[in-house]
């Protein structure tokens, strides 16, 4: 396969702020996120602020066009291009992948 | 099925038997892309040889008739390969009236090949699936 095939999307959730732009800008909406919001109180700091925590973040490759949009407008690089290549599943929900399986293809120097 | 071809799949040696593609969309564009790079060989056999029916393509209410009298029309022992986001979920039309959410709604897959659409070599390692499962 040639090195610049569109292949598997990998996730750094410590990147992720819950923003919701790649779900967003996905065409086919193969993107699920769950977050929740957590109060902080910083030492010194005038009010508490509020932080989004990721819950849950599933990408549907049954859906997925590979098309990369999510790679691109994602602001703090959290989605990348994996080395890994796609394979096929026995089952329509084999093919939907969490964040336990999309930080594995998270590439280890990033994009 | 006028698209209905029959081929080889030289690089998957227990696959013996034959595929019928059934192209719906563009994803059967890869499936000349894998004859063209030698990894599907068409072959002579008639329709009832074919054992493995491949479907790519988005599959509308109307044309689901039509891949389920393929599906029925193949001799057991018969297996069905989906390939393709639009066979897969119903891809980037799954919110279309007329589309439907995956073949799976309407015949049994064995194997779901994803991609939008899937490389030449993700079909060919989907095929090998069938022979390891």
């Amino acid at each position: 396969m040639p090195s610049n095939a569109h292949s598997l999307i990998g996730l750094n959730p410590d990147a992720c702020t819950s923003c919701m732009i790649c779900v967003r800008e996905c065409p086919v909406w193969c993107i699920d996120l769950a977050s929740h919001t957590h109060e902080v109180t910083e030492e010194g700091a005038r009010r508490p602020k509020v932080v989004h925590v990721l819950d849950e973040f599933t990408i549907d490759f049954g859906a997925c066009m590979y098309c990369g949009i999510c790679v691109d407008v994602c602001p703090f690089d959290a989605l990348a291009w994996s080395n890994e290549t796609d394979q096929s599943a026995h089952s329509a929900s084999g093919l939907v992948h969490g964040i336990d399986q999309l930080v594995k293809w998270f590439p280890a120097s990033g994009s | 099925m006028t698209s209905a071809r029959h081929y080889s799949v030289p690089g998957v040696p227990g696959l013996a038997v034959g595929v019928l593609d059934l192209g719906l969309a563009c994803c059967s564009m890869e499936i000349g892309a894998a004859i063209t790079a030698g990894l599907l060989v068409p072959a002579d056999n008639t329709p009832s040889e074919a054992a493995v029916l491949l479907v790519s393509g988005t599959v509308t209410d109307a044309m689901a008739p039509a891949v389920l009298a393929a599906w029925n029309a193949l001799p057991e022992p018969r297996r069905a390969v989906s390939f393709g986001a639009c066979a897969n979920t119903g891809g980037p039309y799954w919110d279309a009236p007329t589309v439907l959410k995956g073949i799976d709604q309407v015949i049994p897959i064995e194997v779901y090949v994803p991609g939008c659409p899937p490389r030449p070599e993700a079909l060919i390692a989907g095929l090998a699936e069938l022979v390891i499962r």
